[in-house]
């Protein structure tokens, strides 16, 4: 199965997909992440290390650089992942679309737009869980085009700007026939936002308490599992994992 | 799209008219230094368009209507520059502390960007500044940092024309000025501030979002009043930058949060922004060493008040107007309105390309 997680900027996208990637990576599952964001940073929340977030090539990135062009097809998604991916913790395997640098002449026309949509698309998910954190805002989920087949998680914070940006992003999803939408109610402070979100999204919402272990992590750059595996918010996504997995397994 | 360039040299011809016209009173001399200062910036501006010095494909696509006119610009830009030489050094010192200013305001994602645009604005148009507060994010936002109804739009349909060589095929309206577009389509907000922005997503071909970005930075590109101040909010994170929509600034303002994440970011931001004077600004800080290779010019302190207000969906200045966060966005305020020296080095740079 396949799982683009979107949201607005700040809303905790890449702190639920890199938990929830490692959950699932637990559960025996084999795990793809797909750092969609022109400003990879997903690694950190995966659990390795601050350098890998400059070392490791993006795929468009790598691909330029060896000659390839916007003419030429994109190579096998599997290949690719051979190629370009980095082994991470519990054996998820991480790759990133594209990254945004410096001004160059080179063409980056759509930033990681375009990979991402020819990536997400063109991998098979069959018993794999393939998690994508998407750039920030609507723009990504538009170009990543996730289908019938997928699970779109929005992610917001108690924010208006937030659960705003996630109403449209259910909607926007809705439209493109995913069948499989849910909210996080990410910093939930009471069980009141994740009431309210539920209210506006219309989907059903899982909800992340709010968790100053997760913060700290955030403040320092490291992964909230394993900073503090036993906080509330880790351990709601664990929840979270676990439907996903019952999901998945449906599928066989 | 030279027909546009055409009404834009036009304006700079409208606004030289407009300097020579401010007749003797004692008052004079800095408004109408000003003015040959914002015709110095506004034909450096095109005249950058011109010669292709933006990058990205957004940029080159607006550059290729001025390509025809250089010999103009630079004939504009040399009077005018000649016209401030000629007064004396503190007149010129005023009018630079009054020109408008042109900001844009990068970072990541819930780094505090909007937030503090609109904060900015506000507090800026209530020291009696005239404010057009720009939204380049095609995610809402703005509108609810500034106090305005969540559902207020973008650029009308009437101000943009589909052009077949355009990026995204929209265009600003054939006519229709880059100031006159401000004049009528920019939306009255909270303390006299005018807003005027990119419409938002809201379905998968993002129609209203496409239409509407090209022709809004044709307005940034080509807003020449040099009375107002211009501070424009990107959207979340590298891509936009890379489109060079911050091009028209001539001061960044790069937010950065506290998280590692942030900073990573605006780390990576700091090459892509290029040549114009970059001032970073720390957000949410809660007395933490600043981040390393980023010194902060000014801090916004941790404040649960405007936590709650983004929970709620209101101006921070309505609803904490009294807060820390708050008075450290009056300070920079105050050394954005005061601080000349930004300003003078951009002005040295055109001196020099003009002479070369």
């Amino acid at each position: 199965m396949r799982i683009a997680i979107t949201g607005k900027g700040g809303s905790g996208k890449s702190t639920v997909a890199g938990t929830l990637a490692r959950h699932a990576a637990r559960r025996g599952r084999t795990v793809v992440a797909v750092d969609a964001d022109p400003n990879p940073n997903l690694a950190i929340s995966l659990g390795m290390t601050q350098e890998s977030v400059e070392t490791m090539r993006p795929i468009l990135n790598a691909l330029l650089e060896s000659g390839h062009t916007h003419n030429d097809p994109m190579p096998d998604p599997d290949d690719l992942l051979a190629r370009f991916g980095l082994g991470g913790p519990d054996g998820i395997v991480l790759v990133a679309t594209g990254k945004i640098e410096r001004p160059t002449d080179a063409c980056l026309c759509c930033g990681s737009h375009n990979t991402t949509r020819e990536f997400f698309a063109a991998i098979p998910a069959d018993d794999r869980l393939v998690v994508a954190d998407l750039e920030a805002g609507l723009n990504d989920l538009v170009w990543a085009r996730p289908g019938p087949d997928d699970m779109v998680l929005a992610v917001a914070e108690p924010s208006a700007k937030s659960v705003e940006i996630a109403r449209r992003a259910c909607r926007i999803a809705e439209s493109m026939g995913v069948q499989r939408i849910l909210g996080v109610a990410n910093r939930a402070a009471n069980g009141h936002d994740a009431k309210s979100l539920h209210e506006v999204l219309g989907v059903e919402v899982v909800e992340v308490p709010y968790d100053l272990a997760v913060e700290e992590a955030d403040r320092l750059g490291t992964a909230p599992i394993d900073a503090d595996p036993s906080s509330p918010a880790v351990a709601a996504i664990a929840e979270l994992a676990d439907r996903v997995e019952a999901t998945a397994s449906l599928e066989g | 799209m030279l027909s546009a360039m055409a009404s834009r040299l036009a304006g700079l011809r409208d606004m030289e008219a407009g300097v020579l016209a401010i007749t003797d009173h004692p008052d004079d001399d800095w408004k109408r230094c000003r003015g040959w200062l914002g015709l110095v910036r506004q034909a450096g501006q095109l005249l950058d368009l011109a010669e292709g010095s933006f990058k990205g494909r957004v940029a080159r696509n607006l550059s290729e209507e001025a390509t025809a006119h250089k010999a103009s610009l630079r004939s504009a830009l040399h009077r005018a520059e000649s016209r401030v030489a000629t007064f004396d050094e503190d007149v010129r010192r005023l009018a630079r502390e009054r020109l408008g200013l042109r900001l844009a305001l990068v970072g990541k994602g819930g780094a505090g960007k909007t937030a503090t645009a609109a904060t900015l604005a506000r507090i800026l148009a209530r020291r009696g500044r005239n404010v057009l507060a720009a939204d380049l994010d095609t995610n809402p936002g703005l509108a609810f940092s500034l106090g305005l109804p969540h559902d207020t739009n973008g650029l009308p349909a009437e101000a943009v024309e589909e052009h077949e060589g355009a990026a995204y095929g929209w265009q600003l309206a054939s006519g229709l000025s880059p100031d006159d577009a401000v004049k009528r389509f920019a939306a009255q907000a909270p303390d006299g501030v005018r807003y005027l922005g990119v419409r938002k997503i809201d379905e998968p071909e993002k129609q209203a979002a496409r239409q509407t970005v090209i022709a809004v930075l044709q307005i940034l590109r080509g807003f020449s009043d040099p009375a107002w101040d211009v501070i424009a909010d990107l959207e979340a994170g590298p891509t936009t930058v890379f489109e060079d929509y911050h091009g028209f600034a001539d001061q960044i303002l790069l937010v950065v949060g506290p998280e590692w994440r942030s900073a990573l970011t605006a780390r990576r931001l700091l090459p892509v922004i290029g040549a114009i004077p970059t001032l970073v600004v720390s957000n949410r800080w809660r007395g933490a060493d600043d981040h390393a290779g980023l010194v902060p010019a000014v801090r916004i302190p941790f404040d649960p008040a405007v936590i709650e207000a983004e929970r709620l969906g209101l101006a921070p200045l309505d609803y904490c107007p009294g807060s820390p966060a708050v008075a450290a966005i009056e300070d920079l305020a105050e050394h954005l309105t005061t601080s000349s020296e930004l300003t003078t080095t951009q002005l040295t740079t055109t001196d020099q390309e003009v002479s070369s």
